[in-house]
């Protein structure tokens, strides 16, 4: 039913559980399976190079280790995970890998990046929901 | 306030409201730190005292010379001819455009117009970076090519107002014959020296950049020179070092950031004067339109000229069109040596800080070229 899968990854606890279905439907139908992580909140406006520098070197050593996890978790259950990580607006990003991979499924957490704001403008989950081109499974 | 202990609490709190908030909104440190330097200086008992100037004057340095030592020079020397005519006219359009807008329309002196020219003929270099970095652009030829053209701008700001207000008399020699021969040096004998001295907690490398900068920056104000200046240069010889030596551009980021640039942003904002910026807005929406006028009138042609594509030609013109850091240092610049006055400042200050958003906006929104898929990653 699925041929390729997105999991939408930025390390909270949610994305973990959502990263466990990705891998377990995977698994189940044989499915290309790759993971997005947004880096997201580099500054605008900048004074110096440095500060930019600094925080995408910050950010890609979080990334590094998130999916260094995910990519064992995924090959303990044989499952091989291609990971990417992109900057810009969670949303945003996530919608337009979507649809660029032409992915036919895409997995995403409950709460992730943006949740205190999400409170007063629509969560990131609910945004990706209703503007993904594909199926999409929201992991509680 | 007479307790320095708690005034310094005060500027540190600040400073850490401002970090907070950026790390929210992601917006930039610097100009949050101005904006809440703004309500500060309106409504908080802050005050300039004699250390509180002299960390800012030291973080201006500090960060001119972080500028500096950003500059790549590979890309520079690679696209040369393209990054050096761009880079001029970038710089040279605004700063004449602006300055006989000052001179002749606004009757402000012939000083004032020049710092007026000089504030916002800048681009600003990291503004440009953080876009890049979020389209991707910086990998790619174009990127790179508008990144060292920025740098040359940046050079020609420096160089003005290291220039324009100087004594041209003995002092300016020695200032000149010391720089240069540093310069020469430099790049000989730092990798040496570092290697001598290592990387220690006690940071001599650290120490050897910091005891140069005040040392020509001292050499400088004899010259009635600026001390940015020679830490540009400084900035621009040691690049290469920098760029390699990753441990000691972030331990010097660090220092800047956490204890001297707060300083220097707070106290740009706390200078800006509220009530002008309301009864001043008209003078403050011309002279940000003719930044945006003559950037265009002097980068366009250029781009055309060296055959960029559709779209790449307004993007260029309207990311070096933006301005920050280099604009606010030589307002306050213009303030501290009295060449302009408190309303004049909050003019200028005003139109660089609107120069980083308005013309980054319209290149993102309008003007943004298409990127081959293949660059766009991180």
């Amino acid at each position: 039913m699925f041929k390729k899968i997105l999991i939408a990854n930025d390390g909270s606890t949610s994305a973990k559980n959502a990263l466990k279905v990705a891998i377990d439907l995977a698994k189940k139908y044989n499915a290309e399976l790759h993971s997005i992580s947004v880096e997201e909140g580099l500054p605008h406006y900048a004074a110096t190079i440095g500060e930019v520098e600094e925080f995408k070197h910050e950010a890609n050593n979080y990334f590094r280790k998130v999916n260094e996890e995910a990519i064992e978790m995924a090959k303990k259950e044989e499952v091989e995970l291609h990971v990417k990580v992109l900057p810009g607006h969670e949303v945003e990003t996530i919608v337009n890998y979507t649809r660029e991979g032409k992915f036919d499924l895409l997995v995403i957490g409950f709460m992730g990046h943006s949740k205190i704001f999400g409170r007063v403008w629509g969560s990131s989950s609910y945004n990706i929901t209703k503007l993904a081109p594909c199926t999409v499974i929201v992991v509680k | 306030m007479e307790n320095q202990w708690l005034q310094a609490a005060l500027w540190m709190g600040l400073a850490l409201g401002a970090t907070l908030l950026s790390l929210r909104i992601a917006i930039s440190i610097a100009l949050l730190e101005i904006m809440v330097g703004v309500l500060g200086g309106s409504f908080l008992p802050l005050h300039r005292t004699e250390w509180v100037n002299f960390l800012a004057g030291f973080g201006s340095i500090l960060l001119t010379f972080l500028a500096g030592a950003e500059v790549d020079p590979v890309v520079l020397k690679k696209r040369f001819k393209e990054s050096m005519t761009i880079g001029i006219f970038s710089f040279l359009a605004p700063f004449l455009g602006t300055m006989a807008y000052a001179y002749y329309v606004a009757g402000w002196g012939l000083a004032q117009a020049q710092i007026a020219g000089i504030s916002l003929s800048t681009t600003s270099v990291a503004v440009v970076y953080a876009v890049m970095i979020e389209t991707g652009y910086n990998q790619t030829e174009l990127g790179k090519l508008i990144l060292a053209a920025c740098f040359i701008t940046d050079l020609g700001t420096v160089l003005a107002l290291g220039i324009l207000f100087a004594n041209y008399d003995w002092y300016m020699v020695l200032f000149i014959v010391v720089t240069a021969i540093v310069l020469f040096l430099l790049p000989r004998f730092t990798p040496w020296f570092f290697e001598k001295a290592g990387s220690r907690i006690s940071e001599p490398e650290t120490k050897f950049i910091f005891f140069l900068l005040f040392g020509l920056g001292g050499l400088s104000l004899f010259a009635k020179s600026e001390a940015v200046l020679p830490a540009y240069l400084v900035g621009m010889v040691l690049a290469p070092f920098f760029l390699e030596n990753k441990t000691l551009s972030h331990r010097m980021r660090v220092t800047a950031f956490t204890m001297l640039t707060p300083f220097y942003f707070i106290k740009a904002g706390s200078l800006v004067k509220v009530s002008a910026i309301w009864s001043c807005a008209y003078l403050i929406a011309i002279f940000l339109l003719i930044k945006m006028v003559t950037k265009f009138i002097g980068v366009w042609p250029s781009t055309k000229f060296f055959g960029f594509a559709k779209k790449e030609d307004m993007y260029t013109t309207l990311l070096m069109s933006t301005g920050l850091t280099f604009g606010t240092i030589s307002a306050l610049f213009g303030l501290t040596n009295k060449i302009i006055n408190q309303e004049q400042y909050t003019i200028l200050v005003t139109a660089v800080i609107l120069s980083a958003v308005v013309p980054t906006i319209i290149a993102q929104k309008w003007f943004q070229p298409e990127l081959k898929k293949e660059n766009k990653d991180v």
